[in-house]
């Protein structure tokens, strides 16, 4: 874990958001400093997905603040430093004409100018994204043909094509099987150790992820946060949030 | 072939059909990806609102269509992110508007006449040095535009939500391509005529991505096939004396038939 005395990524103060009458999130506050591995959970419908967009600035707040490496979001230029993989990335359109470099490519584009073509550089970055994601044998196929598990390590590639220096996913394993979980948890955990990518992601796999996580962010409307890997699946909110004593959610750690 | 490559309105009307294919077809692609295709249609339906005003008031109406079809691409780009109303009833609504319009404007003003069927339907005889002038010179600029964001734009048509996030100008790039797209399709009304252009712009992207390649291929396959079809098209308009914009759509019609039929799973 990260000095406190660093600037967090990401800053949250008091952070409310309404539709209209409908309190989705209620004085959330929290901060995520540099290498840190979280996850979110929570029931649907609790706010995770909009906290997420939130922080993304695809949403706006009713009230609160957000800090992105120390600037407030409206002036907050530098998004290629954020990798976003989106609920459902991997259910893709089939007919959409795009390779899987074509994809990864993606991830460059906002570091390009609109007069640069693909630099070395970035050629060289698509490549490592690839070649990280164990993707490079897949380059020339159309992402349409691809598994679940396939893309959504294509989706991942593209968001470390950008050498992002946080990685946000919302509930990546949707559409995707289990072998292909598995590995892609192994492949989190290695970008989080031995790239120090921050990992901020939206699971209902809790008992799978537990040895790995440092944080665990519980959202239902209110935030809560668990500090302590070790007592995590123990958090009485864990519970109380899915209805459900907590050594139940640590054996269902154990059937997977 | 070449015989009637002799005459002077057959040379330009060449020269602003494959201009018009090579617009059509490179910003038909974005459209189709982005699921604009409807989008295209109805700024044709647009651009005779301004056609009608051309005629009537006596201007020049492929420069009101090109004025007229911007403006209509902003509303409904507007409309579609400002309201809570479906895209596609934005559309519809737009469309029989604009069509609605066109034909009152060109009843008070005494313009249904030969002159308004030929931008209806396309006419090779109609395209004069002015309309190739035109045509070169706003269809140059508007495909630089489509060139030089071309990775933007393609980013946003696979996912706009991602796009922003990493910090591409989604909101402008809508508009600019809705712009360009408006401006393409006012131009293509003296060849393609305005009830069949968002025809050329569709059509030869959907064909295309029946051969399931990547981005830039598909782009290329669309390119051809508009290309070929402008030719083949209008060369069965001057040697049948049929509307231009007609044989060019059949023909590409016909390209999309077979490929879906060589594609068949």
């Amino acid at each position: 874990m990260s000095l406190k005395s660093e600037i967090p990524i990401f800053e949250v103060k008091q952070l409310s958001f309404r539709v209209r009458e409908q309190l989705i999130l209620e004085n959330v506050s929290f901060e995520i400093f540099s290498g840190e591995y979280i996850a979110i959970i929570g029931p649907n419908g609790g706010g995770k997905t909009t906290l997420i967009r939130l922080l993304l600035n695809l949403e706006k707040q009713t009230s609160g603040e957000i800090k992105i490496f120390g600037k407030k979001l409206k002036d907050f230029k530098e998004w290629y430093k954020i990798g976003y993989v989106p609920q459902r990335a991997t259910l893709v359109d089939e007919t959409f004409p795009a390779t899987v470099e074509d994809i990864v490519k993606m991830g460059r584009v906002a570091r390009r100018g609109i007069f640069a073509g693909m630099s070395s550089e970035d050629k060289a970055k698509v490549h490592d994204a690839m070649q990280k994601m164990d993707i490079l044998d897949l380059k020339d196929k159309m992402v349409g043909t691809l598994s679940g598990g396939q893309r959504q390590r294509v989706m991942i590639a593209r968001a470390l094509a950008s050498s992002p220096k946080i990685l946000i996913l919302d509930e990546p394993n949707t559409g995707v099987d289990m072998v292909s979980q598995q590995r892609f948890y192994g492949l989190l955990g290695k970008l989080n150790k031995e790239e120090n990518i921050t990992i901020l992601f939206i699971t209902h796999d809790i008992g799978v992820i537990a040895d790995d996580i440092g944080r665990l962010f519980t959202i239902n409307r209110k935030a809560t946060i668990c500090n302590d890997p070790k007592k995590l699946l123990s958090c009485d909110e864990v519970s109380d949030l899915y209805g459900i004593p907590a050594h139940s959610l640590a054996n269902h750690k154990h059937e997977h | 072939m070449f015989e009637m490559l002799s005459y002077d309105f057959m040379q330009r009307a060449f020269i602003a059909g494959l201009f018009i294919a090579t617009l059509a077809s490179i910003s038909g692609t974005f459209v189709v990806l982005k699921r604009y295709s409807l989008m295209s249609e109805t700024l044709a339906h647009s651009a005779l609102v301004g056609v009608a005003i051309g005629l009537v008031a006596g201007y020049n109406p492929l420069w009101v269509a090109v004025v007229i079809s911007i403006l209509s691409a902003w509303l409904i780009e507007y409309l579609r992110s400002s309201f809570s109303i479906y895209s596609d009833a934005v559309l519809s609504i737009m469309l029989s508007g604009s069509l609605a319009l066109a034909v009152i404007i060109v009843s008070l003003g005494g313009a249904f006449n030969n002159s308004l069927f030929s931008y209806l339907f396309g006419s090779i005889l109609s395209v004069s040095n002015a309309d190739v002038y035109t045509i070169v010179g706003f269809g140059s600029i508007s495909l630089a535009f489509l060139l030089l964001f071309s990775k933007e734009l393609y980013f946003i048509a696979y996912d706009e939500e991602v796009a922003k996030t990493s910090g591409i100008k989604v909101k402008f790039l809508n508009f600019l391509l809705v712009t360009v797209v408006a401006i393409i399709i006012a131009l293509s009304i003296r060849v393609v005529g305005s009830l069949l252009i968002g025809a050329l712009m569709v059509i030869p992207t959907v064909a295309a991505l029946q051969y399931r390649v990547g981005f830039r291929n598909t782009m290329f396959i669309a390119l051809f096939f508009a290309l070929f079809s402008v030719i083949f098209g209008m060369s069965l308009s001057y040697y049948f004396s049929l509307p231009s914009g007609a044989t060019i759509v059949l023909s590409v019609i016909a390209i999309f038939i077979i490929s879906l039929l060589i594609n068949k799973k």
